[in-house]
């Protein structure tokens, strides 16, 4: 149940005649009819669309040459959108793309309870970071936005968002791992008018960065923003003084119906049915030893797509993020997999599906909620639960499974540093996030390997900074940072690796404070598809006692956590500690899940990975039953036997009876990498044993339980060290040829959905 | 007399344009000759010397310097025909050019490829993991060894390269740009194991801040660097037994030079030289006919290079983006776009007709060349379709055989498509001019530009074959195919034009107000360097002109805004007006009230730009007017239409045409360089410097 009065800056979808039924007749908007927008050339059509394009592009050159913050110049956490007069989004940034489902909430919102006090005017900019309004999905993001005029009619909007340092509460960098409620993080503040008549109003700005430990560095990203939009208006009103404020409008709704109507032929032309995925975090705050799960059930009907996320755990620590963070997860898989095709107009692609979700809920919470790992978290792993959803559907169609992945990288390992830098004239305090585990590794695709260190999936263009960037800025020493062989899922395509890094004090004679926060550690976040393993959990240490600074000076220089001396001290999700001048901090993020049961892939690909240093000899072996000779060539007859003896392995500790039925495939039709429908049939696409009948029966795989080791040297099996719940390794296999079907880390009671039969047959079903 | 000579050498052609202080300019195109490109270039220098009537050796004797420009090094690296090389790097950093910051699975990536993430990949990496190797060692930001260089370490990873057979090594070291002793002590040892190691550093190549990018800057500068060194130390030793007078530079991308005995260990710096050329071309010929936004469309035999200037400037960049990598190179913005008149067409899996990207490249070229090529190319369908005369191209000089054009195509897509050779070949070329227009567009409209707003300019020997059909394509009104002296040569007369610019820089980051006896000091020594690295061109001036500048921002901000100190002592009042500038300079591009003074403003770098403004002045020289109407040498059946087949088509010999004279489409129009096609409803217009303006014809 709602606070009262907290309610009233709940924003959601609204419709758009209903929205602009609303608005006060001092407030006139530009737009345009269906004919005007029938009436366009194509060549103007393309024109207009680039032009608007690179409107957003423009807005985030300038923005990057203006910020103060590493977060935005190197690693490119913001965003930009242009949109329609009722704030429907035409045009996206493609950076951080789970603002995108953010953005357009903050602006309906601010047309419904500001339109008549204070107004909307022509030299107008709102600020907001209020995750309830939109904008953003916690409070650090802050967005400046302004409503664009012409001729006296409001023709449409354009905005700015980055991710801030720091903007108060009792947390370093705003983020408080213990905190109960919203009160121990940065003050949300709903829209308030930041720019009037194109002045920057000096009381607003100043209450802004009044919150901040880092007030210089928060006054100076606010002018970056308002910078960024004033770019982004003139640009747009060069646009509509040469080419007409209708024909750019009508540019502007065609673009959004064009997204649409593409999106929804894709949809049709797609099976029907029902698919699920269930995710877990892993601890919620400061000494939680929970496990606090999301699950989502996506129907798609005809042209359309529902996300029910009902049977979500309620509410918890500082796990939770808003409904707008539930919509920007979608977004984050939505985008890419299903739009990457068609031009990103979110406002159309937005249309095609509605969200369902108990309020009060970790992807759905309830003011006062802390919400402070909204976007890193919960808003993360609905994203990757509805690509899981997603690419269980495209896999089905041959002709898509370009657009099908494992998951990526799960989360956001978060360290906030900050301490003291003297290595200037006047000692200086520092204050910011450790940007290296952009490095993610993504998930493995049918026809590709996931791409190695390819990046953060809900971050497009995201980016890490050069490790000078940030020795530059910090009075730290980087050790190394390395891709981290092993860390990709095994599969039949391998899941990118990750990298990981470690930092020593440099230039200071005081310990560095660090805020910590992450999942995915005891729980595998991401998980393979089609048999595929998952990558690895994570894992951060300090090395403590350590004396690194005089190994240095000896001339030694560390590789390794076991060289660098001290106690190796394990680090939980979340927690408050110090990295001591001498000590190494060190990060070690998650890559990407497999695809297909490794046991099937190329023997030459796992040798060409061995050589580039992406998979071990000793996991090549275990974990892909290939063995490589010393020249780093596959030894066939001993890799022949290797997988043999594993797959005897898996026959030998399964419990499967009998003898059982071939189907003939002849006329087989693809549901994944190892399953094929034969009519009303389910039936392996190996070895073409029976596997089920009917849309409502159950699949005949044999499941195994065992230890959390049997998946590999890159899931570290110490669950308990953070969580009560058991944890355990489950696979299935193909009864006929142990080809394994579906492999997971997952508590142990976790329900899944590897054996409905419906899951792969829902057309029959529906 | 004093001579000029721009000689640009492309994968196909080797084009020369020689200028004299007299103002008169005169062209020559010649055969590249890979893999020597050297003798391609005496070729055409030979073949100036002819038009001038003098020998090589009196003509060289006489040369004030020649302005050498060259795609060969951006081929390799595109095409990634590199030899092996090594990389030293600092101790747990290796994997950097691996990592590639994230950014290299999406740089260099249209806006329709940027967000298909799904479809991106990072499979270009450099070298294998085998050859990028790490050494111990520690600097840090500010300058200081933390961990001293392991000098047997160092001999023992050089001893492993060389045993994988290595000849090249790339050093770049964490921080080397602030403290270069670590990369310069490697440079020795690896001297000492093998004194023909061509060693790059990256303080050297690059000396900016961000390890990845000056690492894959140090890389791409070794992929090339010694094949370079090869050249052109073989080329000068040729040019200097000959008589050659005065210095053979070699052009940067951002328009400076270097000497050619400097360039190997800046062999980065020369990539794209000729880009630039073919853009300031368009740019020099612009400012003569009004033109100030122009796409420039240079068509050689293996590539398609298009520049945009808009307002009167070349669009311009500070990193390039070469193979999904960042490179530290300022650069003139050209897109590399599809391939030129050797793009080879071929018939794909689904039975659709293909163009491109592969090139039949100068070696063994289009079948038509009759040098072994089996594959038919563009030119082979002009050839075909009449558009290219059978007596060959240059005049003659270089011969064609219709026999072989009419094999390749039948046998690879004639016959493949069940069409008549003639039908095929006009299939080739019409699918060329759509393919070629979309391209186009989609790189000016990317941009953000409306191609309706520009002037097209054709040039490159391929060009004038298609340009009337693209710009059609791509919706704008009017082609300028140069013409003239410099023809099909234009790149050459853009480097024979240049001046030289020379620009030095220097970090000394510090708050405002800055002392001025510093900031004097910082600009005296730059003013320094630059007046010397001018002389060391070892050319006479007109004059020299400087620009001194300052990057500026508010604190704690980590990108700067260029603005320029004006002439004159640098003083507390200099400094002031500089920041005003700043101020006014940062509102104007962000809007009024964006700027932040209470965070105070710093000073970054120092630059000092010199330019040394040449003697000459290359003046296209006027045309004749004409009096009464153009003749048409001959008339032979061409194939421009499909639909329409063969039709009987005037040819006119471009040396009879005048100023003023109007052609009307269908022509064809033979000029010794190259054949431009005016299509049925365009009329050509001589202008007064000789070149072709094709547009709409009036009525039609």
């Amino acid at each position: 149940m709602a606070v009262p009065g907290s309610e009233h800056f709940a924003s959601r979808p609204i419709d758009p005649a209903t929205l602009a039924a609303q608005l006060p007749a001092s407030l006139p908007i530009h737009t345009v009819t269906q004919e005007q927008i029938d009436a366009l050339d194509p060549l103007t059509y393309e024109v207009i669309r680039h032009r608007l394009w690179s409107v957003t592009d423009e807005m985030g050159e300038a923005l990057k040459r203006m910020s103060g913050s590493p977060i935005v110049t190197d690693a490119n956490d913001f965003d930009f959108a242009v949109s329609d007069e009722l704030g429907q989004e035409v045009q996206v940034g493609l950076y951080n793309t789970m603002l995108v489902g953010a953005v357009d909430l903050a602006i309906y919102w601010t047309l419904q309870h500001r339109s008549v006090n204070p107004g909307i005017a022509e030299g107008d900019m709102f600020l907001t970071n209020d995750p309830w309004v939109g904008g953003g999905l916690h409070q650090n993001d802050a967005m400046v936005y302004q409503p664009v005029f012409w001729e006296g009619k409001l023709f449409g909007w354009t905005s700015a968002i980055a991710h801030q340092a720091d903007l108060g509460g009792v947390g370093l960098g705003s983020f408080s791992p213990a905190a109960q409620d919203v009160f121990s993080e940065s003050l949300p503040t709903p829209p308030i008018k930041v720019v009037r008549d194109g002045v920057l109003q000096d009381d607003v700005a100043d209450v802004w960065v009044r919150r901040s430990r880092v007030p210089m560095m928060i006054g100076l990203d606010l002018r970056a923003k308002v910078g960024a939009n004033s770019v982004g208006r003139d640009r747009l009103i060069a646009v509509i003084e040469q080419y007409g404020a209708d024909t750019v409008k009508a540019v502007m709704k065609r673009m959004m119906s064009d997204a649409e109507s593409r999106l929804r032929g894709k949809l049709t032309d797609l099976p029907d049915g029902r698919w699920r995925a269930t995710g877990y975090q892993d601890q919620s705050h400061t000494g939680d030893r929970g496990l606090h799960k999301i699950t989502v059930e996506m129907r798609k009907a005809g042209d359309h797509l529902t996300f029910d996320f009902t049977g979500t755990d309620p509410q918890s620590g500082v796990v939770n993020c808003t409904y707008a963070g539930m919509r920007g997860g979608v977004m984050l898989a939505l985008l890419p997999i299903l739009a990457g095709d068609i031009p990103w107009s979110a406002g159309g692609l937005m249309r095609c599906f509605d969200l369902v979700a108990e309020e009060g809920t970790i992807n759905n919470a309830s003011f006062p909620a802390a919400v402070g790992r909204g976007p890193i978290g919960p808003a993360w792993l609905t994203g990757n639960l509805v690509a899981e959803c997603l690419s269980q559907m495209l896999d089905q169609a041959p002709e898509l499974d370009a657009h099908v992945q494992s998951a990526c990288c799960g989360t956001w390992d978060t360290a906030v540093i900050a301490g003291l830098d003297q290595r200037g004239a006047v000692p200086t305090p520092f204050l910011s996030i450790l940007m290296d585990p952009m490095a993610g590794g993504y998930g493995a695709q049918p026809q590709a390997d996931g791409m190695d260190t390819g990046g953060l999936f809900c971050i497009p263009m995201g980016r890490v900074p050069d490790v000078e960037m940030t020795e530059f800025l910090y009075p730290v020493l980087a050790l190394w940072r390395r891709e981290e062989p092993d860390s990709g899922g095994p599969g039949r395509r391998r899941g990118g690796v990750s990298a990981s890094m470690a930092v020593t004090p440099h230039g200071t004679s005081f310990p560095i404070g660090l805020v910590l926060a992450s999942n995915g550690k005891a729980v595998s976040q991401n998980n393979g598809l089609a048999g595929g393993y998952p990558g690895n959990t994570g894992v951060e240490y300090i090395a403590r006692g350590a004396e690194v600074t005089t190994m240095l000076g000896a001339g030694q220089l560390p590789a390794d956590l076991a060289e660098v001396g001290g106690t190796a001290e394990l680090q939980p999700c979340y927690g408050e500690t110090y990295v001591a001048p001498g000590e190494v901090f060190t990060m070690f993020w998650q890559g990407g899940g497999g695809y297909g049961d490794p046991l099937t892939r190329t023997p030459e690909d796992v040798a060409r990975d061995v050589r580039e240093e992406k998979v071990t000899a000793a996991a090549a072996e275990q974990a892909y039953g290939v063995v490589v000779d010393g020249t780093g060539a596959v030894d066939a007859e001993a890799t022949e036997t290797r997988r043999r003896e594993l797959r005897e392995a898996r026959r030998t500790r399964g419990a499967s009876e009998g003898t059982r039925e071939t189907v003939d495939l002849t006329d087989a039709r693809r549901l994944d990498d190892n399953l094929v429908a034969v009519g009303e049939q389910v039936a392996c696409a190996h070895c073409a044993t029976l596997l089920g009948t009917g849309a409502v029966g159950e699949l005949d795989l044999v499941r195994y339980e065992g230890p959390v080791s049997d998946a590999g040297p890159q899931v570290v099996d110490n669950a308990g060290e953070y969580v009560d719940g058991a944890v355990h390794f489950r696979q299935y296999c193909c009864p006929g040829c142990f080809t394994a079907v579906s492999t997971a880390v997952v508590p142990v009671d976790h329900v899944d959905d590897v054996t409905r039969t419906s899951r792969v047959l829902a057309d029959a079903r529906s | 007399m004093a001579y000029v000579i721009g000689v640009d050498v492309g994968g196909t052609f080797t084009d020369a344009v020689l200028d004299d202080d007299s103002g008169s300019v005169i062209a020559a195109k010649a055969p590249s000759t890979p893999p020597d490109y050297s003798r391609g270039v005496l070729d055409v220098l030979e073949l100036l010397a002819e038009q001038l009537g003098r020998s090589l050796e009196e003509m060289l004797a006489e040369t004030h310097h020649i302005a050498h420009g060259t795609t060969s090094s951006l081929n390799a690296l595109v095409q990634r025909k590199v030899p092996d090389v090594g990389f030293l790097t600092t101790k747990g950093h290796r994997d950097s050019i691996f990592i590639m910051n994230v950014e290299g699975r999406y740089l260099g990536r249209s806006p329709h490829e940027l967000q298909h993430v799904l479809a991106q990949d990072k499979d270009h990496y450099l070298l294998p993991k085998r050859h990028a190797l790490e050494v111990t060692e520690r600097i840090d930001r500010d300058g200081n060894v933390i961990v001293a260089l392991d000098e047997d370490e160092v001999r023992t990873q050089v001893e492993k390269l060389r045993s994988e057979g290595i000849q090249a090594i790339a050093v770049s070291l964490l921080w080397a740009f602030r403290n270069p002793t670590h990369e310069r002590r490697i440079r020795e040892i690896v001297a000492e194991i093998d004194p023909d190691i061509y060693v790059a550093l990256s303080s050297e190549v690059s000396p900016r801040i961000r390890e990845f990018a000056r690492n894959s800057t140090t890389i791409m500068s070794t992929q090339v660097g010694p094949g370079l060194r090869d050249y052109l130390a073989n080329l000068e030793s040729s040019l200097k037994q000959k008589g050659l007078g005065g210095p053979l530079l070699v052009m940067q991308s951002n328009g400076g030079a270097v000497a050619a005995s400097e360039a190997p260990q800046q062999a980065i710096s020369t990539v794209g030289s000729v880009l630039t050329g073919g853009v300031i071309g368009s740019v020099q010929l612009g400012q003569k006919l009004g033109h100030k936004n122009i796409i420039s469309t240079d068509v050689g035999g293996t590539t398609f290079l298009v520049g945009l200037i808009v307002d009167g400037e070349p669009e311009r960049d500070t990193t390039t983006v070469i193979n999904h990598h960042p490179i530290n190179v300022p650069t003139l913005k050209v897109h590399a776009i599809g391939s030129g008149g050797g793009a080879i067409a071929w018939v794909d899996a689904g039975g659709n007709l293909r163009i491109g990207p592969h090139s039949a490249q100068a070696v063994p070229g289009p079948a038509c060349y009759d040098q072994g090529g089996t594959e038919p190319t563009n030119t082979d369908a002009n050839l075909v379709l009449g558009i290219l005369p059978t007596t060959g191209l240059l005049g003659g000089r270089k011969a064609l055989s219709l026999e072989k054009a009419r094999q390749a195509i039948k046998a690879k897509v004639a016959d493949p498509l069940g069409l008549s050779v003639e039908d095929a070949a006009a299939a080739i070329h019409a699918a060329q001019n759509a393919q070629t227009g979309d391209l186009l567009r989609k790189s000016v409209v990317e941009a953000g530009h409306d191609p309706r707003d520009f002037v097209l300019y054709a040039f490159g020997g391929s060009g004038p074959a298609f340009c009337a059909k693209y710009a059609t394509h791509l919706g704008v009104d009017e082609v300028v195919v140069p013409l003239g002296p410099v023809a099909s040569a234009f790149s050459a007369y853009g480097l024979a034009a240049s001046d030289i610019a020379l620009a030095q820089e220097l970090s000394d980051p510090a708050q405002l107000p800055v002392d001025a006896v510093r900031a004097e000091k910082n600009f005296a020594q730059l003013e320094d360097q630059v007046r010397q690295g001018l002389d060391r061109q070892g050319l006479k001036f007109d004059r020299v002109e400087i620009v001194r500048e300052i990057d500026m921002r508010y604190a704690m901000q980590l990108a700067e805004v260029t603005v320029p100190v004006a002439d004159g002592p640098v003083d507390a009042g200099a400094l002031q007006d500089a920041a005003n500038r700043f101020e006014q300079k940062y509102a104007d591009l962000y809007g009024k009230g964006t700027g932040f003074s209470a965070a105070g403003i710093q000073a970054i770098t120092y630059r000092v730009r010199g330019r040394g403004v040449l003697p000459f002045s290359p003046e296209l020289p006027p045309l004749e007017r004409a009096v009464g109407e153009p003749e048409a040498q001959s008339t032979r059946p061409v194939y421009l239409e499909i639909g329409q087949g063969f039709v009987d088509t005037p040819i006119y010999d471009y040396t009879t045409l005048r100023a003023g004279h109007v052609i009307t489409g269908p022509a064809v129009i033979e000029v010794p360089t190259t054949t431009v096609v005016v299509p049925d409803g365009r009329t050509g217009t001589v202008d007064e410097l000789g070149n072709l303006h094709i547009r709409r014809t009036q009525g039609a």
